[in-house]
């Protein structure tokens, strides 16, 4: 278990009330758990407890069991999560700090300490692996929104953490890049075994990729499971893409589909599959009669 | 607008650029240094020259002229001030001043156009300043274009809601400008508490001592440029 | 030929170049009828929000014209243009600077010359309009994401413009919040409003549009209903748009002969229901699609 929380609460400084309370999650290598919920339900918050932002950056009172890589963010600093946890920002403007993309890369890996030559190989790889090697004298201003994004999660990448967190990541990026970059995490998840877990209001572009699916209203965890199965729990909640509505659709027609994956392509090839069971059936019956 | 041009680096493959930074620094620093010891016209035009020359074998002059350009009111002020308030009504140091203005301004812009924010915070490192506050150089940089859009863009959104500022008198237009402040304000303390939760979950701030990944190598030529700086400085001073 | 009454903003091979040197529109040429909802889609960096900001005289043009109620922007200021074009951006916290809702709301309309008594009025109904009245007199900055985003449409409502322009409406917003801006995409058809909404949301737009103008590239592509544009598979991977969760599953079906023609179907239900049709019909022998 890369993450561990119960009996979660917490509090800003100088407020009556708890944005997280009570609150249950685990997360182990390689799921991709799509974390979503209203605006203000503490998302980003609980996101910033999973690095030791809060309680270090932010104060306020934490109360409860966490772990995460084996350390309570009481008890260790920020920059000691640092190692373990990578956490990309919504806005790529505000987490890129140079003028070239390779001393980005480079500066998570300084803060480190790790030798020069360490840094220097997985600079190359990175550069390589995220497609930023044309790039690596460039500016961030000189990026697209999905460069920025893509050299953001590369710096932060690159510090081989167990535990990814995102903090709508995609927000400012158009849904074909956004699918990308959403792509390109849940890669690691299964490449290397990196427990992610992704803040998302999009439902149509995340979907596709999440292993698992966790619902917070007002501070707590109301659900937590299979995907389509949460969705059509809290479809209240979070809204219902329109593929799955047509599934709910077709269950009211007395049409059951068996749906693993939540993405259009999934529904239709079960619609196709169902269709052919059907005229096989149907050809048995009319064989049998005559 | 184009005074600001002139701290914008852009990058460019010229002997100067290729340059150890400290190389560069010093011949700033020595220019600036040798303006504020000259008293004559000829040795400031000198100067002036210099960094001209320099400018077109690092291909700037344009921009370099850009900065004279911004600086010759100010520096017209300072010649105006100095003839009329002086003890004696000769305007030759009135002038040797104004000139001193254009040298010092030129020179010092001649290094910012020519070296990268972050090579300017390797400089600082080599000189032994703390990651902290040589990262708060380039990070200073690295936000002025950001800061230029967000200033457009307060402007923009005002300017929707019925707020003038292209037509009308001076005043009302000043006025007018007041109300971006807040919007601003509020708008970059935001993004420098988002800058420094990001500064944090990338490490910054441990009691570690960080790696120095890229580190400043002077070139044979480096030194080359060094002697040459200083012949110049000593033909300046005996001539 | 539309009358030039129906036309509330022609733009005539409008040419536009970022002063740094970049060519953002490149020939642009456009009717936005009155009354209508338009949809201006494509990937980030094809031009559109640089083309809507020639619609309130933000950017003025290179070369060609952009004429508003046939006033030629280049002769207005923007302040003289934002009483016919409202403009509401996608970051609200752009424009937020007063003390107060009330007096944030009242700003536009104290700028545009109305008597104080006519402010009151319209500070109020603007307010109760997108629920917030009730904290006019609290600070603008105090506000959750949600309610800053309906407070700038409140401001733009407040002085009531004839044409409506909307940057990303949806961007960053939670289901309810959707739910909400789509409540004022209707009602601003019901005040017979012109909208042009700059969106990549396609879902959004197969609900709430009469047509969409494609761009790629600093160009217009296609214009037309949203029904015949957001089908054509070939315009949507020119212009690197995602096609609608429907359509995406009707081709599906249709390549396997479920469909005859390409349908689009925006609503669920209504292809749940043709489906069943074809899943129950094949199964009576009858021809497979409709």
């Amino acid at each position: 278990m890369m993450v561990r929380v119960s009996g979660l609460s917490y509090r800003y400084p100088g407020s009556e009330s708890w944005v997280l309370r009570d609150m249950h999650f685990e997360a182990d290598a390689g799921e991709f758990i799509l974390l979503v919920g209203p605006s203000g339900c503490g998302k980003s918050t609980f996101a910033r407890v999973l690095n030791g932002l809060i309680p270090h950056f932010y104060g306020g009172e934490l109360l409860g069991e966490v772990e995460v890589c084996g350390m309570d963010p009481r008890e260790h600093p920020t920059y000691e999560f640092a190692e373990c946890v990578g956490f990309v920002f919504q806005n790529p403007e505000n987490q890129l700090f140079f003028t070239s993309v390779e001393r980005e890369l480079a500066f998570g890996l300084e803060n480190l300490g790790l030798p020069r030559e360490e840094i220097s190989r997985r600079v190359e790889q990175a550069l390589r692996e995220y497609q930023l090697a044309e790039l690596r004298d460039r500016s961030p201003y000189e990026l697209s929104g999905g460069q920025q994004q893509r050299l953001a999660i590369a710096s932060v990448m690159v510090m081989q953490p167990r535990v990814l967190v995102l903090d709508e990541p995609t927000a400012n990026l158009d849904p074909f890049t956004a699918a990308r970059i959403l792509a390109l995490v849940r890669r690691k998840t299964i490449e290397e075994g990196v427990a992610a877990i992704v803040i998302e209001h999009r439902l149509e572009v995340a979907l596709p990729f999440a292993t698992r699916m966790v619902v917070m209203v007002d501070g707590q965890v109301v659900d937590d499971g299979h995907p389509v199965e949460v969705i059509a729990r809290q479809k209240h909640i979070v809204g219902k893409p329109r593929a799955l509505e047509l599934v709910e659709h077709l269950a009211r027609e007395g049409i059951y589909l068996e749906v693993e994956k939540p993405s259009p392509e999934h529904v239709a090839l079960s619609i196709v599959r169902a269709y052919r069971v059907r005229k096989l059936a149907e050809r048995r019956r009319r064989r049998d009669s005559s | 607008m184009e005074a600001l041009q002139a701290f914008r680096f852009k990058r460019e493959n010229t002997v100067i650029d290729r340059a150890d930074p400290r190389a560069r620094v010093l011949l700033s620093l020595s220019l600036a240094a040798l303006s504020l010891y000259a008293q004559s016209v000829e040795k400031q035009l000198l100067i002036i020259s210099t960094v001209l020359v320099v400018a077109a074998v690092a291909r700037r002059l344009r921009k370099l002229a850009g900065v004279m350009k911004a600086a010759l009111p100010l520096s017209a002020i300072i010649f105006i001030l100095n003839w009329l308030f002086g003890p004696q009504a000769d305007p030759v140091q009135p002038l040797v001043l104004a000139l001193r203005f254009l040298a010092l301004s030129t020179s010092l812009s001649l290094f910012f156009m020519t070296t990268s924010p972050d090579e300017l915070s390797l400089l600082l490192e080599s000189m032994r300043l703390p990651r902290e506050y040589s990262m708060l150089v380039t990070m200073s940089f690295r936000f002025v274009p950001t800061l230029a859009l967000d200033v457009e863009a307060v402007m923009h959104a005002l300017q929707s809601r019925g707020l003038e500022l292209e037509r009308g008198g001076f005043t009302k237009r000043a006025k007018n400008y007041l109300y971006l402040m807040v919007p601003l304000i509020v708008y970059e303390v935001r993004r420098s508490l988002m800058a420094a939760e990001a500064l944090e979950a990338r490490g910054f701030g441990s009691p570690r001592r960080p790696t120095r990944y890229q580190e400043l190598h002077a070139k044979a030529s480096d030194y080359f440029f060094i002697i040459l700086l200083a012949l110049y400085i000593v033909l300046f001073l005996v001539l | 030929m539309p009358s030039d009454e129906d036309v509330a903003i022609r733009v005539r091979d409008l040419y536009y170049t970022y002063p740094g040197g970049v060519e953002a529109l490149k020939g642009v040429n456009l009717e936005v009828y009155h009354g209508e909802v338009l949809a201006i889609m494509g990937e980030n960096g094809a031009g559109k929000t640089t083309l809507v900001k020639h619609f309130n005289g933000i950017l003025k043009p290179s070369r060609g014209q952009v004429l508003v109620k046939g006033i030629d922007t280049r002769h207005a200021s923007v302040a003289e243009l934002s009483r016919i074009v409202g403009f509401v951006f996608q970051n609200p916290d752009h424009q937020l600077f007063a003390d107060t809702v009330y007096e944030e709301v009242a700003f536009a309309l104290r700028n545009f010359g109305y008597p104080e008594h006519v402010v009151e009025n319209r500070v109020r109904w603007a307010l109760n309009l997108m629920d917030l009245w009730k904290y006019r007199s609290k600070s603008p900055f105090s506000l959750s994401v949600g309610e800053r985003k309906r407070l700038t449409i409140a401001s733009v409502l407040a002085y009531d413009p004839e044409i409506i322009v909307l940057d990303e409406p949806t961007a960053g917003q939670d289901y309810h919040q959707k739910e909400k801006i789509s409540e004022i995409v209707r009602l601003l058809r019901l005040m017979n409003k012109t909208v042009v909404m700059v969106t990549h949301d396609v879902e959004f737009v197969t609900e709430h549009v009469d047509r969409v103008a494609i761009m790629a590239k600093g160009r217009i592509i296609a214009t037309g209903p949203p029904q015949k544009e957001l089908c054509d598979m070939q315009l949507l991977r020119e212009a690197r748009l995602v096609a609608p969760q429907l359509v995406k599953l009707s081709l599906i079906l249709r390549k396997h002969g479920l469909l005859n023609e390409l349908e689009y179907e925006r609503r669920a239900d209504k292809l749940a229901l043709k489906l069943t049709e074809v899943l129950k019909g094949g199964a009576d022998g009858g021809s497979p699609g409709l």
